[in-house]
């Protein structure tokens, strides 16, 4: 449990409850033949949501200084991942399925352990031209297969 | 008709050949999805989704409705199967439900009878799901009679209820869990209102007009953010897997644990039936009894196969219980339910009472069908336990990256918008970061889930009563769930503070 990521959290909640509630406001009250409009729930919840986090806030001054143990974090080997795998969503309207995935898959079993290229390039051609055959040859599904069709 | 009459509808929908196929496929996916220690029953079966909703896309509704949910079940309780390969052969558990399996399981392995202990659970988990859709079938058709009767009041605060109990035993902080379930019934809000047409939190952005799809947010928090997790912080450092030698248990083995397997598989669906009480909980305490009512507790931890049998009945028959709120109610108890309660969503069908009248070919087919499906998982894991055990094997410089590629690919196969691929990654950490810091997730995918339709009930509520709030606590079975959803929050709250340790679900 880590004291300094729960205040912080819990005031980003509390914020997000303060916006909610007052974006709730703007929402027309109007409720065709019914006494309870669309923003009545919207407002209660962001209300809730505001007293939790509070409580939140205020339990993290009681906890105990107790620091969890730090596990080794691969930063490295996550932000190649994460950031090949935002690529991946964006280019995978613009060069097509096989093509996007075939890409993110190398990149990213490279990025797990280095070596074996021969193997890397095995798994992800077949699984990028598997899953696009079997689902919209076999299936019938509809995926941007290749650029420009 | 009666109850017979209407199983015997079901089995002629589980038996369809493509049904049988699927029920197959769920099963040994699920018994893998158990296996593989990155993914949980929760991610399997969210993951499984897209591509059921393909796959059954040329059949009509009822019939696709059927056909995957029978998939998405199996997957489901294969998925308690394969837990306990993991924790018998590895001492890693594949689930927390298993969590206690490797207590005496990776013993018996240490002394040689790893076989013996696979094949108990099996046999165990076979007898539990047997007990449990006796009991299914049993209570499902008084149960969502009863369930006929509510009104919208009654609705509303049955699904506080269902709030209340997954919020009040997920866990350790319930500060923390109820700020997830709010999170979670607000971001429920975001789109058009059903009752009033007005758009909600949109900003104009036509891509918010239908809200957030669960199933982005599911596969992110839980498929995704275990992924992100294991990138993180765990390295392939695999232990050594115990030998298989024998698999047959003797016949001393099946003596000695098959009161323990009835015993469990009771206990185990009555824990299952409680919302908020899932399979950990349900394997913790049936571990606790069977020490108990043993003659020999001394063996406990040392190799005792009645530790391996009762806990793995349990945890079955959970899953099996954990059926009868979701169908006969319409509320998900956990939040691998709620999870299948959204697929039934996405065909249209509505679990709860009128499942049983409207689409009884849903509701029948899939009991049929667990029935079905508790066979092939015996027929499957006897001689193939071997097999499965060399599934833990998988690389995770593979797996992990493919997992990443089949989220991606379902959740566009869905949805067919980068938008949501997008949404699908920030979820991802989202869930990474919260589950790390014990905000538990599961209630926040069900508190989406039901969201909608608390609102909706509230609504109608007030609106037969012109605004009056008053109706919830006047109308006598409604006031009674909000009673007994207040003693769900406040009683673990006032055991805390008498000092006593509470018991805690952790995610399944």
């Amino acid at each position: 449990m880590s004291k300094t990521f729960d205040r912080y959290a819990g005031i980003i909640f509390l914020v997000i409850g303060l916006v909610f509630v007052m974006e709730a406001r703007k929402i027309s009250h109007s409720a065709y033949g019914s006494s309870v409009g669309p923003d009545i729930f919207p407002t209660g919840l962001g209300i809730l949501l505001i007293l939790l986090s509070a409580r939140l806030i205020y339990e993290t001054f009681k906890y105990k200084g107790e620091e969890g143990k730090k596990e080794p974090v691969q930063y490295k080997r996550f932000l190649v991942i994460f950031l090949s795998a935002v690529a991946y969503a964006f280019l995978l309207e613009k060069i097509g399925y096989v093509a996007s995935t075939f890409l993110f898959l190398i990149v990213a079993f490279q990025a797990m352990e280095r070596g074996s290229w021969l193997k890397t390039l095995i798994i992800a051609a077949v699984f990028s031209f598997g899953v696009y055959y079997f689902f919209s040859e076999l299936l019938g599904g509809a995926l941007p297969g290749f650029p420009g069709l | 008709m009666d109850t017979l009459q209407f199983l015997a509808d079901g089995f002629s929908v589980a038996f369809q050949w493509h049904n049988l196929l699927f029920a197959f496929i769920g099963v040994l996916i699920g018994t893998a999805v158990g296996v593989l220690p990155g993914i949980g029953p929760m991610s399997g079966v969210a993951l499984l989704i897209p591509v059921t909703a393909t796959m059954t896309s040329g059949l009509p509704t009822d019939a696709a409705a059927a056909s995957s949910i029978i998939l998405l079940a199996g997957v489901y309780y294969g998925a308690m199967y394969g837990g306990s390969t993991t924790s018998i052969l590895l001492n890693t558990p594949g689930e927390s439900s298993s969590v206690v399996t490797t207590l005496d399981g990776y013993q018996m392995a240490k002394q040689g009878r790893a076989g013996a202990a696979l094949s108990i659970a099996a046999i165990g988990s076979f007898a539990a799901g047997i007990i449990s859709l006796i009991g299914l079938v049993l209570l499902a058709e008084p149960l969502s009679n009863v369930a006929l009767k509510f009104g919208p009041a009654e609705y509303f605060s049955l699904m506080l209820l269902g709030l209340a109990a997954v919020s009040g035993l997920a866990g350790k902080s319930m500060t923390k869990a109820l700020m997830m379930t709010v999170f979670g019934l607000m971001l429920g809000t975001v789109g058009i209102d059903a009752v009033s047409g007005i758009a909600r939190f949109t900003y104009d952005m036509p891509i918010l007009y239908s809200g957030f799809e669960f199933l982005t947010i599911a596969v992110g928090l839980f498929a995704l953010g275990e992924v992100f997790k294991t990138i993180l912080e765990r390295d392939g450092a695999d232990g050594a897997i115990a030998k298989i030698h024998r698999i047959l248990p003797t016949k001393q083995d099946m003596k000695d644990s098959s009161v323990p397997i009835v015993r469990s598989s009771l206990l185990g669906f009555f824990i299952g039936v409680l919302p908020g009480a899932g399979a950990t909980l349900a394997s913790f305490f049936s571990y606790i009894t069977e020490k108990k009512f043993s003659k020999t507790p001394e063996k406990f931890g040392k190799g005792a196969i009645a530790g391996v049998a009762g806990p793995e009945s349990a945890n079955n028959a959970a899953s099996g219980g954990a059926m009868i709120p979701l169908l006969t109610l319409g509320i998900p108890g956990s939040g691998t339910t709620a999870i299948l309660m959204g697929a039934l969503i996405m065909y249209n069908i509505q679990p709860g009472p009128l499942l049983f009248d409207e689409h009884p070919e849903v509701a029948w087919g899939l009991i049929a069908s667990m029935f079905i499906g508790n066979l092939m998982l015996l027929a499957l894991n006897m001689p193939l336990v071997r097999v499965f055990a060399k599934v833990i094997q998988t690389p995770k410089k593979y797996l992990l990256p493919i997992i990443v590629a089949i989220s991606f690919f379902g959740v566009y196969a869905v949805q067919y918008t980068t938008f949501d691929l997008y949404l699908l990654l920030a979820f991802g950490i989202f869930g990474y970061l919260l589950t790390k810091n014990d905000f538990p997730v599961a209630p926040l995918v069900l508190a989406l889930v039901l969201g909608p339709m608390i609102e909706n009930n509230m609504r109608r509520a007030l609106t037969i009563s012109n605004g009056d709030f008053s109706i919830f606590v006047t109308k006598p079975l409604s006031l009674v769930f909000l009673v007994a959803a207040a003693a769900w929050l406040l009683i673990p709250l006032i055991l805390k503070m008498r000092g006593k340790s509470v018991i805690v679900n952790e995610e399944e």
